[in-house]
């Protein structure tokens, strides 16, 4: 089968675009959409953080100086 | 008035105060060419958001009197400048490059503005920035009063954020040197992408009073300059103690090259993968030869493991509870909603929400990250990773997504530097590499807290043998 330059490139750049599409989260559509959204990372950020165990001891770090 | 060549534009600042001090041009000369300049380029690439020609002016003919009676105050006197519009000038707009705060005015001046003052730089205008610092989670490039930061090498690209004006600027000889500020890669990024030398400090080595806060404890002020010896200059004067920044390390910054360890007893940490498969295609083999170039040096390399925490998670939670309490009336209030961009709006409201104990089990595990840095850097001096791994990306991509994913298995490598060395307040600094797609990339070199001369010692080393800092975007 003859394959134009067109058709090459196609066939290169749209599976690579797609791909691409796939790991994107669709655009909020409206600001509900996308406080929903922003909500929803907070989330996944609380959710990252109970997955790390911290030995009791450890004080945060940031200090109060009397 | 002595005529201003187009190479004095993209000159050094030791070049400079050499041509002031011998008198082949005066310090208005040189800040009426650039004050013109500013005004007349910056809207080119929406990296101007107030200049400041009369100003420096006045300023630069009180320098050349100094001069004229033998009172010389160092490398910075005469040298025009400029700042991100989140650092405070007296009397004049300080807009945060947020529509809101558009009329935004204080009665003080910076702490670092004083300090610059002092030695006889001449401010000339201030420079655009992401809206609020891009705090809340930015989507697109456009988030910003003054327009997408564009590109001086390509103006359908982004220059970076947040410190978009601070980099271009410098990039396309509109100052010398700027001043910008990073809570989580604002100075990194656009220096990356506009291909040109900038300083992260240390954590509390340069004052914050007078400029916006974004995080208590994550935000600094930096600056932006043509060579890794330019940042040295400047962090000299801007560095120290300052009783009205409560983060102040009470520490002191001189420049000293001539007392740098010798380059081969230096170890420098990296993973191979950061240079391939982690690195965009077109950019790698610019990261391959910048690598060989840092190993002739002297310094030695060695393969390293960044320690396995979740550093976007812990640095978001600290930022949204620190933002959310900062700007906690101007959400409430609606203004938030006077914003450029959706994203940046919906992360501000949803950081009012996060939980107490998120905040406070990020900054202990932040305790146990810098605990790691500290065992890490036991082992070696600096680390060195890509400044982002590819070039600048378009305007109209979207940035709070990733590009593709890595192949299944790939190495972590240093992929979160980022987050991770603001989270320890290591400094880091970032030298231009090398180009993909006629956009530069650049390498940036992480070190232990306070090593700032050994970074640029090394930044130093490294710019004596590659002229990547000294090419100029096409056009200007």
């Amino acid at each position: 089968m003859k394959l134009t330059r067109r058709k090459l490139a196609t066939a290169v750049l749209v599976p690579a675009a797609a791909a691409l599409a796939q790991t994107q989260p669709a655009l909020p559509r409206n600001p509900d959409e996308e406080l929903k959204a922003a909500r929803d990372r907070a989330k996944s950020t609380g959710d990252a953080l109970a997955q790390q165990t911290v030995p009791m001891a450890t004080e945060p770090a940031f200090q109060f100086r009397a | 008035m002595a005529a201003i060549g187009a190479e004095v534009f993209f000159a050094t600042i030791p070049e400079l105060n050499a041509r002031l001090v011998s008198k082949e041009f005066s310090a208005e000369d040189l800040a009426r060419a650039f004050a013109n300049r500013l005004e007349q380029l910056g809207p080119r690439f929406n990296s101007l958001a107030l200049p400041l020609p009369q100003q420096a002016i006045r300023k630069a003919q009180e320098v050349d009197k100094e001069i004229k009676r033998g009172r010389l105050r160092g490398p910075l006197q005469g040298i025009p400048y400029g700042v991100k519009d989140l650092i405070s000038f007296a009397g004049h707009p300080t807009t945060w490059g947020a529509k809101p705060y558009a009329g935004q005015v204080f009665d003080y001046s910076a702490t670092l503005i004083e300090n610059l003052d002092a030695v006889g730089a001449v401010l000339t205008g201030k420079l655009a920035m992401v809206e609020l610092a891009g705090g809340g989670g930015y989507r697109y490039a456009s988030a910003s009063l003054t327009g997408p930061g564009l590109n001086p090498w390509d103006r359908t690209r982004w220059s970076g954020g947040s410190s978009s004006g601070s980099a271009a600027a410098v990039a396309a000889g509109l100052v010398p040197f700027a001043l910008g500020s990073e809570t989580s890669g604002s100075i990194v990024t656009p220096a990356s992408y506009c291909g040109v030398t900038a300083l992260r400090p240390t954590y509390g080595l340069v004052s914050r009073h007078g400029a916006m806060a974004l995080s208590w404890t994550l935000d600094k002020l930096g600056p932006f300059a043509r060579t890794a010896e330019d940042c040295g200059l400047v962090l000299q004067v801007i560095a120290g103690k300052d009783g009205k920044d409560p983060g102040s390390a009470g520490k002191s910054f001189y420049y000293t090259p001539q007392y740098a360890r010798p380059m081969k007893d230096l170890k420098v940490g990296f993973a191979p993968v950061d240079f391939a498969e982690r690195a965009e295609a077109p950019a790698r083999a610019a990261f391959a030869a910048a690598l060989g170039i840092l190993k002739d040096t002297g310094v030695q390399l060695v393969e390293t493991k960044l320690p396995q925490f979740p550093y976007g998670p812990v640095l978001s939670a600290i930022l949204a509870a620190e933002q959310a309490s900062i700007f906690e009336s101007f959400i409430t209030s609606g203004k938030v909603d006077e914003l450029a961009d959706p994203a940046q709006i919906a992360g501000l409201k949803a950081s009012l929400e996060l939980p107490a104990k998120d905040y406070l089990k990020a900054q202990r595990v932040r305790r146990l990250i810098q605990e790691a840095f500290s065992r890490l850097f036991g082992e070696v001096d600096a680390l060195v990773a890509p400044g982002r791994s590819g070039p600048a990306t378009k305007l109209d991509q979207r940035l709070d997504v990733g590009g593709p994913p890595a192949p299944a298995g790939t190495a972590p490598g240093f992929q979160g530097i980022i987050p991770a060395g603001n989270l320890a307040g290591l400094p880091a600094l970032v030298l231009p590499c090398g180009f993909a797609e006629n956009l530069p990339v650049a390498l940036q070199i992480v070190g232990v807290p306070f090593s700032e001369n050994t970074l640029l010692a090394i930044g130093k080393e490294f710019q004596a043998r590659t002229d990547w800092h000294k090419r100029r975007p096409p056009g200007v």
